[in-house]
């Protein structure tokens, strides 16, 4: 049989992935475009009718002041938190990964919070932070827990960027232990023969070997924290006065709540555009940092 | 060969599992041929069990198959969802401004139905009645009259406390003989400008000319005697609001379980919170009262409220006539059915929309409504704030609460949302 001819290519092609390029396209690609052709409508949502109205979404878009400083807000939570997550992971890793006893134990510890979904999460430390850290706070006279966190803007932010800490650090965690298991041993005994310190072998040799563990942290917490919804949805739903109104959350609000299907099309449009530029930028540059053992 | 002979028929098992899966779904839907068949969408959580039961019953009853769903997502959403795919439900439940922004492409007409001259709530759209009232809800000052007299030692009576001055007057009573702090504040925002804020609009002598006047720019909030009568009552409130300290923080669970217990005597709310007081260990002499004000043109004698939830029914091609007919059926029973009247106010405890239907084991917040309702006393709810209302204005007043503004700068950014809002069409 030739394996060569295009027809053959064809049917390889159909036989591995038919299925799944079909449901690719029917719940991913189809949406997209569908998604795309509704920005440029004033569809309410409900109603029979899509008039198009051209770019004037787009426009509206661009001068909502509220989408751009959740926006502005969005930035800020991600830089911290992505920076925080990685920080915490990368040593959680360190940690489970250097022979302390009950290592696994500890693995399956840090991993934990992730298996809870963010909405539980959310409403768990919505109680941590309203009831159990305001006791707490009473009890010993700090005051700064005397008042809940979550009542005040910087706090707001400050609870949701912990919460999220707390949810990926784990996971991240398994990423970064799944790079310090792959530099190989013999690396690192040469490394301590040509006198090199502990910290030294970590930052010169296992570092720069599991690279490729960094591109995919950072790009998982990049978009996951720009896209961020459910935590914020349950642990301070944008509150106080709307000041924690993340991006992902105001494109909802704008779409379902306001009704402004449209604009809040178009929002998330963009919103995807601002995700996938710096995502890919990130793993562009991350790639160039990478060796090979 | 045998390789390929046994891929070909795991491959055949699968086709026939999935078949048979396609199947069984159609099975499932065409087996009510017999009977008509009618699906309900329910936006009330509270009364969901109450309606899977009363389903049961009335299918058994009647051989018309019902079907009841609940969504927790916003309804509007829920229903785009199902519209976008053609499977709308045979009725819907929504608020008044879904019936306005979904009757003119979805609803059916429903004028010449028995039930509408029972009621003064139905929804109209043009000369077309689209919206059947589900029940009446009203909004108000909560008291706990128990806590009141535990402390005064007297008998307490709402109607005595009708102005600003005498509200002072109890809470300074109040303060001194025990209870510090006798209010609490949903800082919900839906409850702040949904619910209290709208009440300042919905009292002025011309609504419409009001929020025109907003919309213009030209209404001059700071001045407006409503506006200012109100905001008096609101820094009453918070003067001795329990959680004064950190009044954004407030937990609508716990605020209501001090109203129910009796550890506060007085919160702004309205009689669908029964169902949150109701789970504590609550006290059954409470009620709903005018929010006091120093005023003299009879809106601190009143509640504000009317109907609320409204039923529609779908009027696509993807409903049979016979399920139109069945559900029209179904709005009747309700109404004129004991059966039907007992599913709504004994089993569902709403206050009836209906002048026929006598309503007997109410709770008490739901007896303070519908004697308010029954003398005439709700100043209707206005059912045009723009969707973005609640949040936008709730977000300025929120900060209000939090000491982070004060009251021209409130009225200020009310002022400057309303201007750059484009009015709802009515």
């Amino acid at each position: 049989m030739k394996t060569n001819t295009m027809s053959y290519k064809c049917r390889q092609f159909l036989m591995f992935a038919g299925v799944t390029t079909a449901v690719f396209v029917a719940v991913v690609i189809v949406p997209f475009l569908y998604g795309i052709y509704l920005t440029l409508t004033s569809w309410d949502g409900v109603s029979k009718q899509k008039p198009f109205v051209g770019l004037a979404n787009y426009v509206a878009t661009f001068s909502d002041g509220a989408y751009w400083q959740a926006m502005g807000r969005t930035f800020l939570y991600s830089v911290i938190a992505v920076i925080l997550v990685n920080v915490v992971a990368f040593i959680l890793a360190f940690l489970v990964t250097s022979g302390v006893k009950g290592q696994n134990f500890f693995r399956a510890g840090f991993f934990t919070p992730n298996l809870i979904g963010g909405i539980v999460l959310g409403y768990i430390w919505k109680f941590v932070f309203n009831r159990a850290f305001v006791a707490l706070g009473n009890t010993f006279s700090v005051g700064a827990l005397s008042t809940s966190w979550l009542a005040t803007t910087g706090g707001a932010m400050l609870c949701l960027i912990i919460v999220s800490v707390w949810q990926y650090a784990g996971y991240m965690m398994l990423i970064y232990v799944a790079g310090f298991m792959s530099v190989s041993e013999d690396v690192l005994e040469a490394a301590r023969i040509d006198g090199c310190t502990d910290s030294q072998s970590i930052v010169y040799v296992s570092v720069p070997l599991m690279a490729s563990s960094f591109v995919q942290c950072l790009f998982l917490t990049v978009t996951r924290c720009f896209m961020v919804y459910d935590v914020n949805l349950s642990l301070t739903n944008g509150e106080p006065f709307n000041s924690s109104v993340m991006a992902a959350m105001h494109v909802y609000n704008q779409a379902f709540t306001y009704k402004n299907f449209g604009v809040g099309q178009a929002e998330a449009l963009v919103l995807f555009v601002v995700c996938a530029v710096v995502g890919v930028l990130q793993v562009y540059i991350g790639k160039k940092g990478e060796v090979s053992a | 060969m045998k390789k390929k002979l046994l891929a070909v028929t795991l491959a055949a098992a699968m086709t026939v599992s999935l078949t048979a899966c396609g199947s069984s779904g159609t099975a499932g839907g065409g087996a009510a041929a017999g009977g008509v068949s009618i699906t309900i969408f329910n936006s009330k959580i509270e009364v969901q069990a109450q309606f899977e039961e009363m389903a049961k019953e009335y299918s058994e009853a009647t051989g018309v198959n019902v079907e009841v769903y609940y969504s927790n997502d916003t309804v509007a959403a829920h229903l785009a969802t199902k519209y976008s795919s053609n499977d709308p439900y045979t009725l819907s439940m929504v608020d008044a401004k879904d019936v306005y922004s979904l009757a003119e492409d979805h609803a059916a007409d429903l004028t010449g139905e028995k039930w509408v001259e029972k009621t003064n709530y139905a929804i109209s759209i043009g000369d077309r009645v689209v919206g059947f009232p589900v029940c009446v809800e009203a909004r108000g000052l909560i008291y706990n009259a128990d806590a009141i007299e535990a402390v005064t030692g007297e008998k307490f009576n709402p109607e005595d406390y009708a102005t600003l001055d005498a509200f002072q007057g109890l809470l300074e009573k109040l303060a001194a003989g025990g209870m510090e702090t006798p209010t609490g504040i949903m800082k919900e925002d839906w409850s702040l400008a949904g619910h209290f804020l709208s009440e300042i609009y919905e009292m002025q002598d011309d609504v419409d000319g009001f929020i025109t006047a907003l919309h213009g720019g030209t209404a001059d909030l700071a001045n407006n005697a409503k506006w200012n009568g109100k905001m008096d009552y609101f820094d009453t409130m918070m003067k001795y609001n329990y959680a004064a300290a950190s009044a954004i923080a407030a937990e609508r669970e716990v605020s209501e379980q001090k109203l129910a217990e009796g550890e506060i005597a007085f919160m702004f709310g309205g009689n669908w919170d029964w169902s949150m007081i109701n789970a504590y260990d609550h006290s059954d002499n409470m009620g709903i009262m005018p929010v006091p004000e120093n005023t003299s043109d009879g809106t601190n004698k009143k509640l504000v409220g009317g109907g609320s939830k409204y039923f529609f029914i779908d009027s696509s091609e993807n409903t049979s006539d016979e399920q139109r007919q069945a559900a029209k059926d179904f709005l009747n029973w309700l109404v004129f059915d004991e059966a039907g009247n007992s599913f709504l106010t004994e089993k569902c405890a709403l206050v009836p929309a209906y002048s026929n239907i006598a309503a007997a084991g109410l709770d008490p917040l739901s007896v303070s409504v519908k004697s308010y309702a029954d003398a005439g006393n709700l100043i209707d709810n206005y059912n045009y704030l723009p969707d973005d209302h609640f949040s936008l204005c709730g977000a300025a007043f929120q900060k209000y609460l939090a000491g982070q503004t004060d009251r021209a700068g409130l009225a200020s950014e009310i002022e400057k949302y309303w201007s750059s809002t484009t009015p709802v069409e009515h």
